[in-house]
């Protein structure tokens, strides 16, 4: 019978559906945010003194996001976990479903736009090392936190302790 | 009651929180002995969510009620109207 004890709870499992949803976007967009500004910033005179803060607000981002999210989620969007009860299996799937949405318009969308740049517009992509290590940097690091961002986004607020 | 602006299935109305309130439970109480998460009863509670036949049974088993006496599809009319046996508003 999964039960779950009762942890009287912390900030962070208080937070509210639109905080943990800001939370969300924000972890998902920091670490590809960092690289199109590093990206951005050769291309420009910018001084080093802003890229420095500006790249470290942004992985920032993404690395207390991830933070948060692991800890308002705890092992509620692990497959595999049988502590969770029939509402939290069905967020769960849901989220996993939303994850798989996602993921899909993503790829789709890349797959298409570079289908419009090499067969509508004959131009010649070229994958360089940096963008392909930037790619796998933030795939590595993104996809693992997609459902548990997905599981933060559902999840209602909260009923008030009794 | 309230309603997750998300949520398209029909409500289920259910007498949670008096029941809970006049045998003296706890939502962990009631979620211990039923098997969900304390949560799960403060959803259930704001109907937010609707439970499985099974669980709706356990819960209906504990109060030691049949199951219409606790989970309805329409509103419950107020316990004191019935009581006083006045037709409910």
């Amino acid at each position: 019978m999964p039960m779950t004890t009762h942890p009287r709870s912390s900030r962070i499992d208080r937070l509210s559906q639109r905080a943990r949803r800001i939370v969300a976007v924000a972890t998902l967009t920091g670490l590809p945010a960092m690289f199109a500004w590093s990206s951005f910033w050769l291309g420009t005179s910018v001084p080093n003194l802003i890229w420095g803060p500006v790249s470290f607000l942004l992985i920032g981002m993404t690395a207390v996001g991830a933070i948060v999210l692991y800890r308002f989620v705890r092992d509620r969007a692990n497959l595999g976990s049988t502590s969770l009860d029939e509402r939290q299996r069905q967020l769960r799937d849901r989220a996993w479903v939303l994850s798989y949405g996602i993921l899909s318009t993503v790829v789709v969308a890349l797959v298409g736009v570079l289908a419009i740049l090499v067969l509508g517009m004959e131009r010649v992509v070229t994958l360089d090392p940096n963008l392909m290590s930037a790619v796998a940097l933030c795939t590595g690091t993104l996809i693992p936190l997609v459902p548990i961002a997905a599981l933060a986004w559902i999840e209602p607020d909260q009923p008030e302790d009794d | 009651m309230a309603r997750s602006p998300e949520r398209t299935e029909p409500i289920l109305h259910n007498r949670l929180a008096v029941l809970r309130a006049e045998r003296g439970l706890s939502r962990q109480d009631l979620a211990d002995a039923v098997g969900a998460n304390y949560q799960t009863i403060g959803y259930l509670e704001r109907g937010e969510y609707n439970p499985s036949l099974a669980l709706a049974f356990a819960i209906a088993d504990r109060f030691g009620l049949p199951i219409e006496a606790v989970f309805s599809p329409r509103p419950f009319p107020a316990l004191s109207d019935l009581v006083y046996n006045r037709p409910a508003s």
